[in-house]
């Protein structure tokens, strides 16, 4: 059963995610934004920590109406910039990995767990751009400038998606 | 002369990273090489010095696939230096958090990674749209595999429960319930699974492999045994050295291991089951023959069949031992180390995974060595290449490329744990 909120409406389910591993830099800007989100989301909103292997999100995302992802991207010359993803309609870019390993990458999740009709109806991704990925805590200034804005936009992301159907880009 | 080069520069769907070199001159494969070129990993150099107990913590770390075969071989060498056995009931549990590591590692495999070649899809994301069923069940029996091992191990990629004379904590039967209901789903999704790639078409192609698994008196191999093969090797497992071999090649950051008397010999799922075949129950048995299987498969593209069948065994025997689950007085047998040299074997998924660990009076290591599967497979890998496009010369560089691509997958090869992924290059003159 949904959550009410305060007027007494049903909100949705919304899963917020963040991805990657804290001991890689600038790999833990989604433990970096989910940490920043503490306490700013409502109550009935969930927040998970993965890493490693994205299989997992197919089981995470069942039930829920909504999903936000947060992950860092490979340096491409941009560090710290955001780039937003309506995973419903974009792709969401697949992981070179998957050409070679036992572990699916976020793309190949969200493109799994739509093409097996269990994906939520909306997805929305931020994508920061990373410059180091080397063993250690700790993001580089440009990358751990964007978390304010990154928890920002996620707290408005989710306002809208537990009362909306979908999941258009709202102006950045 | 006619020459011919195709390339594939990357292998998809295996575990690491590698290169394939095909050359064809005149009509016929010249040399067919796995140049396997991930960096070397050092795992033998960082275990000198540290002390015993470490063991298991680091050499899980070679493998996120297969931590558990590297775990099991460590703990059973170490065992074997310091003069102790574990049985009764945390003989038991390794087997158990075994069963869990074949159920995972071989559903994604058989589903995600080598169903689609057999089916015409590039990638199992893509199969899913048409075979949404079968994938749901292969993702459910990894998922049952992987609670297994979260369970006995901590965690499910590089368990951290595991140490030398048993565990850190042992489960409860409480505990293990749960997870004893899911594998009796698990067991039927696996019997479906199984029947499902049995009715796959496969490549009329043999070739008279010489098999090598661990044999034990009254046990589908896991953890002990003696290392047999389907000619004459009937050796203990600390008399590897005597039979086999490891030889560095030029293209290769993996070392190629060979039987010193003839060559190139065949681990995993194939060696496994024609040298226990009569070590499965015969409820598997039975089942074995309705997806078409004899007692032996010489057919690597058939490997698809068996390491479904050894899903749907890890299940039945997952569900045998916690069934007969009593949780023991202490989880580990206490170790006293001394001086001297340990040897350890147990069956990975992909085959046999030996070490050895020479330790100094206090525990600590002096020196280690580690032969993974893929290691010992490559050889054997390199001659299906060589007979597999021998047998599709004369068809284009597509077909060429595939057929080679999916005979290296019919050995679910884990590059990474070797060395240590794949670019293809045919030449033809």
């Amino acid at each position: 059963m949904n959550a009410l909120d305060l007027d007494g409406t049903a909100v949705r389910k919304v899963l917020v995610v963040g991805i990657g591993n804290p001991d890689r830099c600038d790999d833990g800007i989604g433990a970096a934004v989910l940490e920043r989100l503490a306490g700013r989301l409502p109550a009935d909103v969930r927040t998970l920590a993965r890493r490693g292997d994205m299989l997992a999100l197919l089981d995470d995302c069942a039930g829920a109406d909504a999903l936000v992802c947060v992950d860092a991207t490979a340096p491409m010359g941009m560090p710290g910039q955001i780039r937003r993803i309506d995973a419903i309609a974009e792709t969401v870019p697949r992981d070179a990995s998957f050409a070679s390993s036992h572990a699916l990458g976020l793309g190949e999740a969200i493109e799994l767990a739509r093409t097996l009709g269990t994906a939520p109806p909306a997805m929305v991704v931020y994508a920061v751009e990373g410059a180091c990925f080397d063993d250690g805590m700790g993001l580089s200034p440009l990358v751990a400038r964007a978390i304010e804005e990154v928890a920002d936009r996620v707290v408005a992301d989710v306002a809208r998606l537990r009362r909306g159907p979908a999941s258009p880009a709202p102006e950045a | 002369m006619a020459t011919k080069t195709v390339h594939v520069d990357y292998l998809a769907r295996v575990e690491g990273e590698g290169a394939l070199d095909l050359q064809i001159a005149d009509g016929r494969v010249a040399s067919a090489q796995l140049r396997i070129f991930e960096p070397p990993r050092f795992f033998e150099a960082f275990l000198r010095g540290r002390g015993y107990a470490e063991t298991p913590d680091i050499v899980a770390r070679i493998c996120g696939i297969c931590p558990i075969a590297y775990q099991m071989s460590a703990v059973h060498a170490i065992e074997h230096a310091f003069g102790v056995q574990v049985g009764g009931q945390l003989r038991a549990l390794r087997r158990l958090i075994y069963c869990g590591e074949w159920i995972e590692s071989h559903a994604l495999h058989v589903v995600m990674l080598h169903a689609p070649d057999f089916l015409g899809f590039p990638d199992g994301i893509q199969m899913a749209r048409e075979h949404g069923d079968m994938v749901r069940d292969g993702l459910a029996l990894k998922k049952a595999g992987n609670e297994l091992m979260a369970l006995l191990g901590g965690r499910e990629i590089h368990p951290v429960n595991v140490r030398p004379g048993g565990f850190y904590r042992v489960p409860s039967r409480a505990e293990l319930a749960p997870v004893g209901e899911s594998l009796k789903r698990a067991r039927d999704r696996a019997v479906g699974l199984l029947r499902w790639v049995a009715t796959f078409t496969f490549p009329e192609f043999e070739r008279d492999y010489e098999f090598v698994a661990l044999r034990h008196p009254g046990e589908y191999p896991f953890n002990e045994g003696r290392i047999v093969s389907s000619r004459d090797i009937d050796i203990a497992i600390a008399d590897y050295e005597t039979e086999f071999e490891e030889r560095h090649v030029a293209h290769s950051t993996a070392l190629h291991s060979l039987l010193k008397r003839r060559g190139a010999y065949l681990v995993g799922p194939l060696a496994r089951y024609a040298l226990n075949f009569d070590r499965l129950p015969a409820s598997v048995q039975q089942l074995a023959r309705e997806a078409g299987l004899g007692p032996v498969c010489r057919n690597p593209f058939r490997s698809i069949v068996v390491r479904a069948l050894e899903i749907v065994y890890a299940c039945e025997e997952a569900l045998r031992l916690i069934a007969d689950y009593e949780p023991p007085a202490l989880a580990a047998v206490p170790l006293e180390p001394r001086a001297g040299n340990g040897f350890g074997c147990t069956e990975a998924p992909r085959g046999i995974c030996w070490h050895r660990y020479d330790f100094e009076a206090d525990g600590s290591i002096r020196a280690a060595r580690i032969v993974p599967p893929t290691a010992q497979n490559q050889p054997s890998i390199e001659a299906d290449l060589a007979a597999v496009a021998e047998s599709v010369l004369d068809q284009s560089d597509e077909v060429i490329r595939d057929r080679c691509e999916q005979s290296i997958r019919n050995y679910d090869p884990c590059i990474s744990c070797s060395a240590h992924f794949l670019k293809l290059a045919v030449q033809r003159t």
